[in-house]
């Protein structure tokens, strides 16, 4: 068994005596990712601040190579382990490789004078966070992604075994927070270097980081490899998520239509998702059927509408289903045909519409106007037709 | 430092700087209400006897003592700036905003005041400046106090205001209670003024001064360790509590030994720290600190000049021309987006 480079047993964390989360057992190997994720005020951050040494345990022990964290003097720690914070003042008239530099400073004389060493250090940090072209800058002038990776590679020149690093993709585009979170797995990868850090996107962390920590309700819920510990609605719970869904299969969340007898939408092979979403955000109550469990749009309904009628995976739509959801179409004010792929196994819905249709409720359709003439024929003319989701949208507004 | 380029303009910058010092000395010594030329400072030190009698002693007993105070003591308040802005992560703080100069000059009342009530002729030199030096401590703790409470720069700053205007008030009771011919130099120094600087004095404030400033830049290297935050500078392996203390004793004791005895003197720490970080572009205390030395002591010897040169006979209070100077730069610290942490 590898031996752990940071190691905490029944640690309990916290301020003034006060515990904020207790019963810690973390095993994080040489080279492996931690991230913790967890809802704003979980902890993460005291979490970190303890295992940095800026806060002592309230007990148990956190260990780092075996030696407890508090008790290692600040200068032998410096070169052990680094950090990188959410904020923090921004030095006036400093540039990129001041700052940089700042991060030998264990290592450097009484004075701080740097060696050809430590220049060299420095330039190849600079390097690996892809800043080179930066480096006479002043911090000032940098944008949040250009300061966040120059802070990181301040951290890398301390040498350490351990980066920790609280929220590092705060604030930072997309294009930034996969590039800190590439620079993560090289400096692990590469360097063996084990990082620690807390994100707030869960779906980066799923992806990049090898080990999760779920932080939430004073404890750890939960910690090991992503595949391991996420189940569907972990996150929606995790972060209480209310009026919303958070889809661990499609790594996004969705937000709950109003409570409403609005829309039922016929729907199927993702062909409802956007619709789902525009109704939503226009206010109306959504509700679908029949669609299927392996279906995309199963995955967003869930989130978005308030029912659903569904069927199993790869069966033929059943009587039973049908009719459950005829019964919930009419209790809508309108029906909206999505213009799914009709197959074998889906074509009830058409049935479905047809006799709503008769029923004498209100069809929006997306459907091309031909192929709607050859699956409802006469019944189309009743049929209000719409090239795209927004004229749709349109539509429905100008009759409901 | 970094290149060869940035390391020829800090050579130039300093030779600069020095050759500006030298040359404020020098004018500062010769100009006045009686006119001394520079042949006649050269022949104190060296032909003595050349010299004529009332002009050797205008040189030796008023301006050299004078022009030494003031270069000594911008110098301490320049660094004390430097070191206070380091300290709480914030570029417009500095000894006399934070009420530190008020409180120092308080306490130096209160110790010249309760020494004649107790029948003491004289205060010491020493003892001028360690109820200086107390009172520097005491608001500087205070102000410490209320800084962890409050986080902001705005609140920092208006409470420093508050405690510095208590301090003054308190001063100007004192003053009005106490015997009003023993006290007349000291009312004066509430506004700051190096006039009337003694050799006795200068003993106490130039020793002082080389050595803290000394240690100020041998604090350096932690220095700039701080300017990420506390947090970070532990993590670089700062031994923050005692370090933080030692900024606390060093910037107090900087600014006690000017207020002993030059009074309060406004906005030298604040100005010239700001301004030697423009010019030398940089943030790092090996070259802020000594170069704030130098133009700290510029600074000061100028406005001391100006405040005797402008409007001869009558004398400007010191405090006006460094205000002049001072406020708009911190006007503009505040409006520009590095006033904000």
């Amino acid at each position: 068994m590898e031996e752990a480079v940071i190691k905490t047993t029944h640690l309990n964390v916290g301020y003034n005596k006060k515990t904020v989360i207790s019963d810690i057992d973390l095993n994080a190997l040489k080279g492996e990712v931690v991230c913790l994720l967890g809802p704003n005020g979980a902890g993460k951050s005291t979490i970190l601040k303890t295992l940095s040494g800026l806060l002592a345990p309230l007990s148990g022990t956190a260990e780092l190579d075996g030696e407890g964290i508090n008790g290692i003097d600040k200068k032998s720690l410096s070169r052990r382990l680094s950090l990188v914070l959410t904020d923090g003042p921004v030095p006036a008239m400093t540039t990129v490789f001041d700052l940089v530099s700042m991060g030998r400073a264990p290592y450097t004389n009484f004075m701080g004078q740097l060696s050809d060493n430590d220049r060299r250090i420095i330039d190849a940090a600079l390097a690996e966070t892809g800043i080179s072209g930066l480096r006479d800058r002043y911090v000032s002038e940098l944008s949040d992604g250009e300061k966040q990776k120059a802070m990181i590679a301040r951290a890398i020149v301390q040498e350490p075994e351990v980066i920790i690093l609280d929220e590092p993709t705060g604030h930072l585009d997309i294009g930034y927070k996969v590039e800190v979170i590439r620079l993560l797995q090289k400096l692990s990868a590469e360097k063996q270097m084990t990082c620690i850090l807390s994100l707030h996107d869960i779906d980066l962390a799923l992806k990049g980081c090898k080990t999760i920590m779920l932080v939430n309700d004073g404890k750890i819920s939960g910690m090991g490899a992503p595949e391991e510990i996420i189940k569907s609605g972990t996150f929606t719970e995790l972060y209480h998520i209310k009026g919303g869904r958070y889809s661990e299969l499609m790594g996004s969340v969705e937000i709950k239509a109003p409570l409403a007898n609005d829309a039922f939408v016929a729907a199927g092979n993702g062909t409802g998702a956007v619709i789902y979403r525009s109704l939503a955000r226009n206010g109306y109550g959504v509700v679908t059927g029949v669609v299927h469990e392996n279906d995309k749009d199963h995955e967003v309904a869930a989130g978005v509408c308030s029912e659903m009628i569904c069927e199993k995976a790869f069966e033929p739509i059943s009587r039973g289903s049908a009719v459950k959801a005829e019964e919930l179409a009419l209790m809508q004010r309108f029906v909206i045909d999505s213009g799914f792929p009709v197959g074998g196994i889906n074509a009830e819905n058409i049935g479905l519409i047809k006799n709503i249709i008769l029923k004498g409720k209100r069809v929006f359709s997306l459907r091309p106007v031909n192929e709607s003439r050859r699956f409802f024929g006469e019944l189309d003319s009743r049929i209000v037709h719409a090239g795209t989701v927004s004229e749709l949208i349109q539509k429905i507004r100008s009759i409901f | 430092m970094l290149s060869r380029k940035t390391n020829t303009r800090y050579t130039v910058l300093f030779a600069a700087g020095g050759a500006l010092l030298i040359m404020t000395f020098i004018l500062s010594v010769m100009l006045g209400s009686v006119e001394i030329s520079a042949a006649e400072i050269y022949g104190c030190f060296f032909t003595p006897d050349n010299v004529r009698s009332a002009h050797y002693s205008i040189i030796m007993d008023i301006r050299l003592p004078r022009t030494l105070a003031a270069i000594a003591g911008g110098a301490a308040l320049a660094v004390s700036g430097v070191l206070l802005q380091n300290f709480f992560g914030n570029p417009i703080v500095e000894p006399y905003i934070l009420g530190i100069s008020s409180g120092s000059n308080l306490f130096l009342g209160i110790v010249i005041l309760g020494g004649y009530t107790f029948g003491m002729k004289n205060i010491s030199s020493m003892g001028m400046f360690i109820g200086s030096f107390i009172g520097a401590m005491a608001v500087m703790l205070a102000v410490i106090f209320v800084s962890q409470k409050v986080r902001s720069v705005t609140s920092l700053l208006i409470i420093g205001l508050m405690i510095g205007y208590v301090c003054s008030a308190v001063t100007s009771v004192l003053t009005v209670i106490a015997d009003k011919e023993r006290i007349m130099g000291f009312a004066r120094t509430t506004m700051g003024s190096f006039a009337g600087f003694t050799w006795e004095q200068l003993k106490i404030l130039c020793p002082v001064t080389a050595a803290f400033l000394a240690a100020a830049f041998l604090m350096s290297k932690d220095l700039n360790s701080m300017l990420l935050g506390e947090k970070y500078a532990q993590s670089m392996g700062v031994s923050v509590r005692a370090f933080r203390f030692c900024i606390v004793v060093v910037s107090s004791v900087l600014t006690a030994v000017v207020t002993a005895f030059a009074g309060a003197v406004s906005f030298i720490g604040l100005a010239v720290p700001h301004i030697v970080r423009i010019i030398f572009r940089t943030s790092d205390h090996r070259i802020v600190i000594p170069a704030a030395i130098i133009f700290g002591a510029v600074m000061a010897g100028l406005c001391d000049m100006g405040a005797r040169l402008i409007m001869p006979p009558t004398e400007l209070p010191l405090g006006a021309m460094t205000t002049i100077i001072g406020a708009p730069t911190a006007v503009y610290l505040l409006v520009s987006k590095n006033g904000e942490r």
